[in-house]
């Protein structure tokens, strides 16, 4: 009776409807990241019912998180807590009945087909692209519709994958980013109603998907909060997309991030697959607002609190001070990008 | 490309080594000593051959004494688990690799008692003295590293080897750094047990490793298995060297072994060593007058092999190690070695030291071209 009247007033809602929350009751969504989008997309998923919901995140939470991850408080960075493990705890507070689970770990091509198994659809709350090829080519391969969904600055851009239907992120996105090059909230800044406005569109797509809606949107959605530009584009699939053709070159990890954890060192060094077209004068000017930096002709010196890496002019970089290789990663895509 | 990391591993390899491993896989592709078909029986020859060549290499008195493992860590894991027991004594030196280093601790916790010898602080030896003064009644064994893997400091493993018989003490080497490169004569060296792996100064593949054992010292096994010999019996044979393989061998890298002595016998042991000798010394003597540069090696040059460390002033050693990697495509290992101890002893613990370590099939333009790469990483800072 509680279920029921929790859910009443989308149960009204005819698209939806009692059959449709049985559906939904009985779906499982995996969101991977829970940032700004992820948490958005969690509380959605959840409140709307949603009968399991995993939540993937290797991140622990820091004040410049709370300007518009919502799921976190003060307390939570006191107790210094994972994201997942602080977005499962409170999430279970507004709904007990489903089956909530946050995951902490990194998600790479050596646990991302474990970590999606026997889900309807996935949910793209991450900070790089490299992580969403990952996403694709297992979609792909496991013909698990995902979400992808991106924010920074007052700019954010949505798209549904429905495997072999609609364009993959790859017919959109051939080439991982270029290193360097690609904006992050971390170097470009965020305005928080941009996540939300793409985390929610997400979610309520991800709810069309699992009840097997007609209404499933097939375009890229881009949207500008500040200047007020909401667009709508239509993606042709790419003849000669790779992972399309079943080349699964992020899920075979031919083309991922490279850690090593350097020997009496207590640094992971970041080796990325792809292109770095950035000088490091440009880096540095990047990442000045952000901390200390200084650099010569061989490497960069970045440190902000106790994170400190360095960076070389093909893109490599030494994480300092962790031998954790997924912070590491992290760091890497929040700082130069990936 | 440079490569300065022939202390890691070999590279490249010599051709015969590629050709013989391929010619290995298509035409004696049979399973050595498990079966009597052409194929298998091609296989065993090939892995009988290389132990011949493997015991005249290193002077063993029988040919089966010389027994194949997976590695060098694996041949000193033998050796020393296979003899300590609680209550037995061992002596050491603080120069050791983490492959001895970490199985000592283990049998520490059981109840071995271990002395760690430093070397001097001067010359980066262990003093022979130390040693004798350090045997007692319970001493097992002794187990010494032949060429440091961080500064290429060379020990005397004879003048170790006779005190060591003197006082009746089996003698254990590690020769990772040093087969191939010298002349080991386990019978005048009083050698009981030599661990050395195929990868390196031997010019093989890596996955192979070789434990001669000498016929004093009789090591409990730590794997019993399938010999291809003996199958009637549910217990291990005691003959050598099935006592210690069991299991199909690593047939296409004990071939590629035996290919890599070929090259050495063929060019000249002596002729490889002074190309390497020649290399090194212009290497150290363009860094030494660099400012802001600080070797570490012997300062004793005819107790040098051919491996150094430096550090750059202003630079980790990481950080050394790959700006030579991608701004001068130089490949060195820089970080700890696995010899933290050894380190300890240089005063570079824990960040290390950059290592270079040229080979035979290093020229002395690549040699120019390192130093020049280095002066200036220095000059950025210096």
């Amino acid at each position: 009776m509680a279920t029921i009247s929790r859910y009443s007033r989308q149960i009204v809602f005819p698209d939806i409807g009692p059959a449709g929350q049985e559906r939904l009751n009985s779906s499982y969504a995996v969101v991977i990241g829970c940032g700004a989008l992820g948490t958005v997309i969690a509380s959605g998923l959840v409140r709307a019912g949603v009968g399991k919901v995993r939540i993937v995140d290797r991140d622990f939470i820091e004040y410049h998180n709370l300007q518009r991850q919502i799921l976190f408080d003060e307390d939570d960075i006191k107790d210094n807590l994972p994201k997942a493990v602080a977005a499962e705890r409170r999430l279970r507070k507004i709904n007990s009945s489903i089956e909530i689970e946050g995951i902490v770990s990194d998600v790479n091509h050596t646990n991302i087909e474990k970590l999606v198994e026997g889900a309807d659809v996935i949910v793209d709350g991450l900070d790089n692209f490299e992580a969403r090829l990952l996403i694709n080519d297992v979609s792909l391969k496991h013909n698990i519709p995902w979400i992808y969904g991106g924010a920074v600055g007052s700019t954010g851009m949505t798209m549904n994958i429905i495997p072999h239907k609609t364009a993959c992120y790859r017919c959109l996105m051939p080439e991982k980013g270029t290193g360097g090059r690609t904006l992050t909230c971390d170097t470009a800044g965020v305005v928080n109603a941009a996540p939300w406005v793409i985390a929610s569109l997400e979610t309520v797509e991800a709810i069309k998907i699992l009840l097997g809606s007609p209404d499933v949107n097939t375009n890229l959605i881009t949207v500008d909060v500040w200047s007020y530009d909401f667009r709508s584009l239509e993606i042709p699939r790419k003849d000669n997309c790779l992972a399309c053709a079943g080349k699964y070159e992020f899920l075979d990890g031919k083309l991922s991030t490279k850690t090593t954890s350097l020997c009496g060192q207590n640094a992971v060094q970041v080796l990325s697959s792809g292109s770095f077209a950035l000088t490091l004068k440009e880096l540095s000017e990047r990442l000045k607002p952000l901390g200390d930096v200084s650099y010569s002709d061989f490497m960069l010196q970045f440190s902000t609190g106790d994170q400190e890496m360095i960076i070389f002019p093909d893109g490599r970089a030494v994480v300092k001070n962790t031998h954790d290789e997924s912070y590491a990663r992290g760091l890497y895509a929040k700082y130069v990008g990936a | 490309m440079i490569y300065l990391d022939n202390a890691a591993t070999s590279w490249p390899r010599p051709e015969n080594v590629y050709q013989a491993m391929d010619r290995f896989l298509r035409e004696k592709g049979g399973n050595p000593g498990h079966g009597s078909h052409s194929l298998a029986a091609a296989a065993k020859e090939t892995i009988d051959d290389t132990r011949m060549r493997v015991a005249r290499f290193i002077n063993a008195p029988e040919v089966e004494r010389v027994v194949f493992t997976m590695n060098c860590t694996h041949s000193l894991n033998m050796g020393l688990k296979g003899l300590l027991r609680p209550g037995d004594h061992l002596i050491t030196s603080r120069l050791e690799h983490n492959a001895v280093v970490r199985p000592l601790r283990k049998l520490e916790t059981q109840g071995v008692a271990i002395t760690r010898l430093a070397p001097s602080p001067e010359t980066g030896v262990v003093s022979v003295a130390d040693l004798e003064q350090a045997i007692t009644p319970q001493t097992r064994l002794i187990t010494m590293i032949h060429v440091s893997n961080v500064n290429g400091v060379i020990q005397p493993i004879e003048e170790y080897g006779a005190i060591a018989r003197k006082h009746n003490v089996p003698f254990m080497v590690d020769a990772a750094q040093s087969a191939g490169h010298y002349p080991i004569d386990v019978q005048a060296g009083n050698i009981d047990l030599l661990a050395f792996s195929a990868h390196k100064g031997t010019y093989g593949p890596p996955g192979v490793g070789v434990l001669y054992i000498g016929e004093k010292v009789n090591p409990e096994t730590m794997c019993e298995g399938g010999t291809g010999v003996f199958s009637e019996s549910d217990e291990q044979p005691e003959a050598l060297p099935y006592r210690y393989e069991s299991g199909t061998q690593n047939a296409v890298g004990i071939c590629g072994l035996g290919a890599g002595i070929e090259f050495i016998l063929t060019t000249g042991r002596e002729n490889i060593a002074s190309h390497e000798h020649a290399l090194l010394n212009r290497m150290i003597e363009g860094l030494s007058h660099l400012r802001g540069v600080v070797l570490y090696r012997a300062v004793d040059t005819d107790r040098q092999a051919a491996v150094i460390s430096c550090n750059i002033n202003g630079y980790e050693p990481g950080e050394v190690g790959v700006i030579l990697d991608q701004a001068f495509d130089i490949k060195v290992r820089a970080g700890l070695h696995c010899t933290p101890e050894a380190h300890r002893c240089i005063g570079t613990f824990p960040k290390g030291t950059v290592r270079l370590s040229p080979g035979y099939f290093n020229t002395e333009e690549e040699i120019d071209l390192t130093i020049k790469a280095i002066s200036s990483i220095a000059k950025s800072k210096n």
